[in-house]
């Protein structure tokens, strides 16, 4: 019931803060913008010039699965990007500003506390990507091809999962810093690592959930699902647990000061 | 019966003690003042009580077995600077603490509804809080407090930073309180502790210095003395006092008169006779006793 009670709130201050309307349109343009401009690409060429006499231009139209991937692809930078900022000062706001404070002198359970927060967040950002990919989905059958429904909700699923991830590591820098600015900068940090260390030793750590991307785009191309992506999804949900865990616990630990 | 005992509770904070080993326990149904300048560490005791902090060292015993669960379900805090969730309205605050403190959506609202009423926050519960005033956020703070019933009211400086008007509102409301709950304020202005509470603990660097009911503390043996003001001074005034027979001595201050007398108790109904036959403008009567500002002078340069 006390979950239910800071879930709602917070759904609550993510609609009157305006979250729940433009997360999910800043994502539906990263997420159409590349398909859109390839697509239009020659045209938006002639239209605005300034090519010389002569000069042929041979752009190769990028095939359905490249144009998906893209989508992919913008979110999994820019997407990323947004979803920390959302979420950086979820905990640490209420921490500086002193609400915590009185909001922690209610008999309130520190995992309630921080998982109501994060499945609510984790709520805003899953409706934006699949909102934002659907969209894109249906601009790419019409422009590019057909990819089939399964195929888009499947990938959708498997990248809410890599989010997850994520968002799991906000909250762990959340609990413990009191300046968002820090705790975007260190998600950013720690993800940008995790991406690096993976790419380089991709062959060994194939269960590496940074790798969960790069399994959607084999996926896009082959048709098939690489097993690895399950063990890369197992690895996401058991960081984002441990995340979880090590936030509510030095919450619990902290003294205010 | 005791509500809350505190056993040698000691606070370090890299290698200082900000609390140091403090005892005392409090009495279900009083009022009680932490009194002490800035610093003494009163916010940080507080704060112990009401559960946010551990202490370094030491022991806070809720009345032994009957509340056996975590201490923040009995007790309600009020911090010095309450801050609120400020897109909300104070009537959702409250109803969302309280539905935080296990009550029932339902229960809350009830209680919410109730305590804006006690707090005269009636006409602005549809207000987002960021528009409230100090005094107005000050209230909303203590009503939060008492949202779940708590058996101790835990303040921490609840009317320093108010206007006059603000002030006199909220001790009007620790006193309406008394009557149902134990209260534990802290404070630095010692006329706040005077008025409301009835015993105190006076806390300087860290320790407690004094402690005990206020009349204990702050009433001297064998008082002589009555100190009278008047609005426009009468005539011949001096003389007047001297003829009582009770009165031993008339000196005149900056601001009135010391009446030194040999019996408090003929004094002050000869004195007061006398006024109300002459109908001389009185301001100012009162029987000589040490105030806290010269306790707590005296126990902190000790």
């Amino acid at each position: 019931m006390q979950w239910q009670t800071i879930f709602k709130k917070e759904l609550t201050e993510h609609w009157r803060s305006f979250k729940w309307i433009w997360v999910p349109i800043v994502f539906i343009i990263f997420a159409i913008m590349d398909p859109l401009t390839m697509y239009y690409f020659p045209i938006i060429m002639d239209t605005v010039g300034n090519v010389p006499e002569g000069a042929t231009m041979d752009f190769p139209t990028p095939s359905v699965a490249e144009a998906m991937i893209m989508s992919f692809s913008q979110l999994g930078l820019l997407g990323v990007l947004i979803a920390v900022v959302v979420s950086m000062g979820l905990v640490s706001k209420e921490v500086k500003s002193g609400v915590y404070e009185l909001v922690l002198s209610k008999p309130v359970s520190f995992t309630n506390y921080i998982t109501a927060k994060y499945v609510a967040i984790l709520m805003l950002i899953a409706f934006s990507l699949a909102a934002s990919l659907l969209v894109s989905w249906y601009y790419v059958n019409i422009l590019f091809g057909t990819i089939s429904f399964i195929q888009i909700v499947v990938s959708i699923l498997f990248f809410i999962v890599y989010f997850m991830m994520i968002l799991g590591i906000v909250m762990l820098f959340n609990s413990f810093l009191k300046s968002q600015g820090l705790v975007a900068f260190l998600s950013i940090i720690t993800v940008v690592a995790l991406n690096v260390v993976s790419s380089i030793y991709s062959h060994v750590i194939t269960w590496s959930p940074t790798l969960i991307s790069d399994y959607i785009n084999v996926y896009f191309y082959s048709g098939q699902l690489e097993t690895e992506i399950w063990f890369s999804s197992v690895a996401a949900v058991a960081i984002t647990v441990i995340s979880l865990i090590i936030a509510t616990i030095t919450l619990k630990n902290k003294a205010i000061d | 019966m005791t509500l809350m005992s505190v056993e040698q509770l000691t606070k370090t904070y890299q290698s200082t003690n900000v609390v140091d080993e403090l005892t005392f326990s409090l009495e279900p149904g009083k009022c009680v003042a932490l009194l002490g300048p800035n610093g003494a560490g009163k916010t940080t005791t507080l704060r112990m009580l009401a559960g946010f902090i551990k202490p370094t060292k030491g022991e806070i015993v809720f009345n032994e077995e009957r509340f056996s669960r975590d201490v923040r379900h009995y007790v309600g805090y009020l911090p010095q600077y309450p801050v609120f969730h400020n897109w909300m309205s104070g009537e959702e605050f409250l109803t969302y603490v309280g539905q935080l403190a296990y009550l029932t959506k339902h229960e809350a609202k009830a209680k919410a509804a109730e305590l804006l009423d006690l707090v005269n926050l009636s006409d602005a519960k549809k207000q987002r809080i960021s528009k409230y005033s100090g005094g107005m956020k000050q209230r909303l703070g203590i009503a939060q407090a008492l949202i779940h019933d708590p058996k101790l009211i835990i303040l921490d400086e609840p009317v320093s930073s108010l206007d006059p008007i603000g002030r006199r509102e909220v001790l009007n409301l620790i006193r309406e309180l008394k009557k149902d709950a134990t209260i534990l304020f802290s404070t630095h202005i010692l006329n706040d502790a005077e008025e409301v509470s009835e015993e105190i603990l006076l806390m300087h660097k860290g320790k407690m210095i004094k402690q005990g009911a206020i009349s204990d503390v702050s009433e001297t043996q064998g008082t002589t003395s009555i100190h009278l003001s008047f609005g426009d001074e009468p005539k011949f005034i001096e003389e007047r006092l001297k003829e009582i027979d009770s009165v031993f001595n008339v000196n005149r201050e900056e601001d009135g008169f010391i009446v030194t007398v040999h019996d408090i108790n003929i004094a002050r109904s000869q004195l007061l006779d006398l006024i109300q036959q002459e109908e001389w403008e009185l301001t100012r009567f009162e029987i000589g006793k040490t105030s806290l500002e010269d306790i707590f002078m005296k126990a902190v340069t000790e």
